[in-house]
């Protein structure tokens, strides 16, 4: 039973990849071929530009999934002579992590596979919400380009755009457009990017807000030594002062405060004998002459 | 048993691969262009930068940029070359490439793209001719209205504090006149007669 049962197993050993080898491509291809079909039907729709040949590729199938929510916007999509790609090249990596507050770039390579001119008309960039890719959140300025590509060459563009620092930490539909037609006058729009990225906050470890937050500490502080010496030195005076200020008239004339006259003033008060101040400006026009 | 499980898995894994790296293997350039200067100016350095990315699966062979876009009557050349060639990029990876230009007259400019040409994989005769991004129209500002705003001034100062010499001078004699007049009295004899 067992010998017989490995030689079977051997035997669907070599046969099976020999046949997923020889059939292989296409059997994935029809795989997949399916799967844009299937979203065909959902559509319904009077699509000209159907996928062919190229409908294989991943690119293209997320293009397909694309065009459901572009469709009321464009009827239109990617040409099957055009190849595009997408490179995000700030920050470096797929694109789904972006910086809040920071410049990302990306370039956006398309390839002429067909026989006519492309003309590359614009790249628009938007956020969408992520449930709900019809929900526009922001829209970004759609750079117009008008470059032609001439058959069997390429071409590539780029845009740039910073995600608002309010979205930091929050999952965003970023869908980034590249609207193109042909030498007929076909125009066409697809779908570059269209994933949900997430915009993330970079730390850094000094910001102008921390900066200042320690400026302004540092500020409080100083401003609260300033106003404890001031109120601890102008408590010990009232208490010294306290005992003086009070009112005895002129009865006691010597009980006049002169802490604070200098002491050779003092001095010179204690010589010279008292006298009325009609005297004593007399006395000094007497001498000034 | 087991083992053989395992041998199956493997075969199946394999035989996949195959089908699927049943495609051509190209090599996809993608090449940006930048200027990265926030001023331009006449007769001032202007940075260019080139930068390629091989997004393909296949190395790229004797990639060569060629920008025709700064022609000598508009521009010299302050240092890098406009037309250069790398043997070999490999997949995923880049190279960028620098010019610095100065431009000879002021007035709008265009940058326009430059052109990168290679063979897609090591055993292909043909040549792909890709173009890079374009950074588009810039304004060249004239060095005079740049100097006028960033220059330090040095001159203007100087003639300046020339002009502003009169008028600090003449009332700072006049105070030093009525200084020296009533300093001669001296002062410690005068408190201690009084």
């Amino acid at each position: 039973m067992f010998p017989g049962m490995k030689k079977l197993l051997l035997l669907l050993l070599l046969v099976l990849p020999l046949i997923i080898t020889t059939s292989g491509g296409k059997m994935t291809a029809w795989a997949q071929e399916d799967e844009v079909e299937g979203e065909e039907d959902d559509l319904s729709d009077d699509e000209v530009n159907v996928d062919d040949g190229t409908g294989a590729e991943i690119d293209t199938a997320e293009g397909g999934e694309e065009e459901e929510e572009e469709e009321e916007e464009a009827t239109a999509k990617g040409s099957p002579d055009a190849d595009t790609v997408i490179l995000f090249t700030k920050p470096v990596g797929s694109g789904t992590e972006l910086p809040a507050g920071k410049l990302v770039e990306f370039l956006v390579g398309f390839t002429n596979n067909g026989d006519k001119d492309f003309i590359l008309d614009a790249i628009d960039a938007s956020f969408r919400y992520p449930m709900d890719f019809n929900f526009y959140i922001q829209n970004f300025t759609a750079i117009p380009y008008n470059r032609a590509v001439k058959p069997r060459q390429e071409a590539t563009v780029m845009y740039s755009f910073y995600p608002a620092e309010a979205f930091a930490a929050r999952p965003l539909g970023l869908t980034v457009n590249l609207a193109y037609h042909d030498a007929d006058g076909n125009a066409f729009l697809e779908a570059v990017f269209n994933q949900t990225v997430s915009i993330v906050e970079l730390d850094e470890g000094m910001d102008g807000e921390t900066f200042f937050l320690y400026v302004f500490m540092l500020a409080f502080s100083v401003l609260l030594l300033v106003a404890g010496h001031h109120f601890l030195s102008s408590f010990g005076h009232r208490k010294g002062g306290k005992k003086v200020v009070v009112e005895m008239g002129t009865t006691k004339r010597d009980d006049v405060d002169y802490d604070w006259l200098p002491k050779e003033v003092l001095n010179e008060i204690k010589k010279t004998p008292r006298q009325s101040p009609r005297q004593r400006k007399v006395n000094r026009d007497a001498s000034s002459k | 048993m087991k083992v053989l499980s395992y041998l199956i898995l493997a075969l199946a894994f394999v035989g996949c691969v195959l089908s699927e790296g049943e495609g051509e293997e190209r090599a996809r350039l993608l090449a940006a262009k930048r200027v990265h200067n926030l001023y331009l100016v006449e007769g001032r350095d202007i940075v260019v930068q080139y930068s390629v990315h091989n997004v393909g699966q296949a190395a790229a062979i004797n990639v060569q940029l060629t920008d025709a876009g700064f022609s000598t009557e508009d521009f010299d050349i302050a240092g890098g070359q406009l037309q250069v060639k790398f043997d070999r990029i490999a997949p995923n990876a880049n190279v960028s490439h620098t010019v610095v230009v100065k431009p000879k007259k002021y007035g709008y400019f265009n940058f326009t793209a430059a052109e990168v040409s290679y063979q897609p994989s090591e055993d292909s005769a043909e040549i792909q001719i890709g173009y890079t991004s374009e950074p588009g129209e810039g304004g060249i500002i004239a060095f005079r209205d740049y100097d006028r705003k960033f220059s330090p001034h040095v001159f203007d100062w100087l003639i300046f504090a020339l002009l502003m010499i009169p008028a600090l001078l003449v009332p700072y004699m006049m105070w030093y006149n009525i200084k020296s007049k009533y300093a001669t009295v001296p002062r410690g004899k005068k408190g201690r007669s009084d």
